[in-house]
């Protein structure tokens, strides 16, 4: 394990592009931190700040971390491509490394930008959280931390079926268009065409659930003559029939093991 | 035994790229795999390196069946060298040797063995073609390894380089390595290897020692005073299996089983005076070029 973290470490440490998607991630998550940080909408009954205290922080801040979950996809398929293109990967294999070691270390990759994303969430939220959270107690301040390991494998499955797309593909740019379609245009469309029961079934549907909106209305309600079940999205019609979150989690880990097995066939399968 | 094959075939679609190639190299030989382009050379060394899956037949390291710790002890160049474009050379001997779990101080050993060792820091997009060919071979030498695999070693090199890259390979022979080396430039294998296989249309056409394969095809140089009715009469003999009339003198290649004096001999009944009569070793180019004719 010691060895394959080395050896990834040695191929991505000096690697530009790498770093530049990472800031940029990176810079978009803060930014939109800030910018939505200067809004105060300060109704009777309500405050936007809210969402920027202890506990709802969580959900909020790995929400909004969520959006970018499609920039570490597409650096897991720039990294991975170059070993296609550049045959780095047929010269690993010749120099005695198995394919299941390269998908080892495709896997360490993953899980290493995953605590990376996870990390920048964490700290975001102690920054702001501190911040803007009056009478902070312990329980409130680790109530809804559950999310955080919820939001890693959501980034996990963004990009364990990028590494799906890649190893099928073998080209960065057709990975990268395809991938993007994938999420915007193709399921979406599919799912519209098929019974409402069927579509909470899909795979995009349910990673990208594993955060869903935050409640804002219940976040920054303040009032205690409203009851707080009546203020989510579905209750009020703004969001469609999804599934309960215990059984969306256990779907998307099914997917994060469908696409990894599927990844490791075609790994095993192909010539290089 | 250091390399085993049996019957290994390969198709792409309707292309037949090998077709059940049995190779045998023993250890401390070095083997030349010689063919013309698309003859299947890079596929047979894909299958015995595990990169290309066969369709049928079998391949033995050391005896056993393939697996990365077998193959951790070959040094192996396919086509042409794959590195990180964006890493240093050091950096990038540095993936390798961590995969072949070698000490990483063997890096400067190779680097100065391959002459690069000055540009460690460079990145690898910034080399020459010959250049990165030696990066390949500095990567193949990383780890001390008992069996040397190189797919055309010399592509991209200058003269000087081929010249380099030869004495290296010659050196590592003479180290007790076993040498597997496909090429398209016969001098090279012929002057590396004491054993080679001609491949044509991905089938093992001939094998054996470099130098039973030289002794195979002597040329005999005849000239005569009627070079023409020496002609008609040496085609009608049945004694040789290929005659070229070249300038006044003809080049022949006997049949086998016959030797120069049954010429003398065939000229002397049909009165047909010799005016030169001898033997010209054949190169490896020539077999090749008869044997894939």
């Amino acid at each position: 394990m010691k060895r394959l973290l080395r050896i990834e470490w040695a191929k991505i440490s000096s690697y530009n592009l790498f770093r530049v998607i990472l800031i940029l991630n990176t810079t978009l998550f803060l930014l939109v931190l800030f910018v939505f940080s200067r809004i105060d909408i300060s109704i009777p009954g309500f405050s936007w700040r809210n969402i920027y205290r202890f506990p709802g922080i969580w959900s909020s801040f790995a929400w909004v971390a969520s959006w970018f979950n499609v920039l570490l996809a597409i650096l897991v398929m720039v990294v991975t491509g170059n070993e296609f293109a550049s045959k780095t990967f047929r010269h690993q294999v010749i120099s005695g490394m198995s394919r299941n070691e390269w998908l080892a270390g495709k896997g360490i990759l993953i899980t290493g930008i995953a605590l990376f994303a996870v990390v920048l969430v964490i700290v975001a939220a102690l920054i702001y959280g501190f911040i803007f959270t009056n009478d902070l107690t312990l329980p409130v301040f680790f109530e809804n931390t559950g999310i955080l390991i919820v939001y890693s494998l959501q980034a996990i499955g963004y990009m364990i079926l990028a590494l799906l797309f890649i190893v099928v593909l073998r080209s960065n740019a057709l990975s990268i268009i395809l991938y993007l379609l994938y999420f915007i245009f193709i399921e979406p469309v599919i799912r519209v065409m098929c019974p409402p029961e069927v579509r909470i079934w899909f795979p995009v549907k349910i990673i990208s659930h594993l955060t869903p909106v935050p409640e804002f209305f219940q976040l920054a309600s303040q009032s205690e003559n409203i009851n707080p079940d009546t203020l989510t999205f579905e209750g009020i019609g703004l969001m469609a029939r999804q599934l309960p979150q215990s059984t969306n989690l256990i779907m998307a880990v099914a997917y994060i093991i469908l696409f990894g097995f599927l990844t490791w066939l075609v790994v095993q399968k192909r010539d290089l | 035994m250091i390399l085993e094959t049996k019957q290994i075939s390969k198709r792409f679609g309707s292309i037949v790229a090998a077709d059940r190639i049995d190779l045998s190299v023993g250890e401390a030989t070095s083997y030349g795999i010689l063919g013309p382009n698309g003859s299947g050379k890079t596929t047979t060394l894909g299958i015995v390196l595990s990169v290309i899956k066969p369709d049928q037949g079998w391949v033995k390291w050391f005896g056993k069946e393939p697996a990365p710790s077998s193959l951790k002890q070959i040094g192996s160049l396919l086509e042409v060298p794959n590195f990180f474009p964006y890493l240093s050379l050091a950096r990038n001997l540095e993936v390798i040797g961590r995969i072949k779990e070698v000490d990483l101080s063997e890096i400067d050993r190779v680097l100065d063995e391959t002459g690069l060792l000055d540009r460690k820091k460079s990145r690898f997009d910034t080399l020459s073609s010959g250049m990165k060919q030696r990066l390949a071979l500095a990567a193949a030498l990383l780890g001390n390894p008992k069996v040397l695999v190189l797919d055309e070693p010399a592509n991209g090199l200058d003269p000087e380089g081929i010249a380099e890259v030869r004495n290296l390979i010659i050196d590592q022979r003479e180290k007790g390595k076993t040498i597997i080396m496909a090429s398209h430039i016969l001098d090279e294998v012929e002057k590396v290897c004491t054993h080679a296989g001609i491949l044509k249309k991905g089938q093992m056409i001939a094998s054996g020692e470099v130098s039973e394969l030289l002794k195979m095809d002597d040329v005999i140089i005849i000239g005569a005073n009627d070079i023409l009715t020496l002609k008609k009469i040496v085609e009608a003999s049945g004694l040789v299996k290929n005659i070229t009339l070249s300038g006044n003198h003809l080049e022949v290649v006997l049949a086998r089983g016959q030797d120069v004096s049954s010429i003398n001999r065939l000229a002397y009944e049909k009165g047909v005076i010799l005016t030169e009569l001898r033997v010209r070793k054949s190169t490896l180019e020539e077999q090749f070029l008869e044997l894939v004719k």
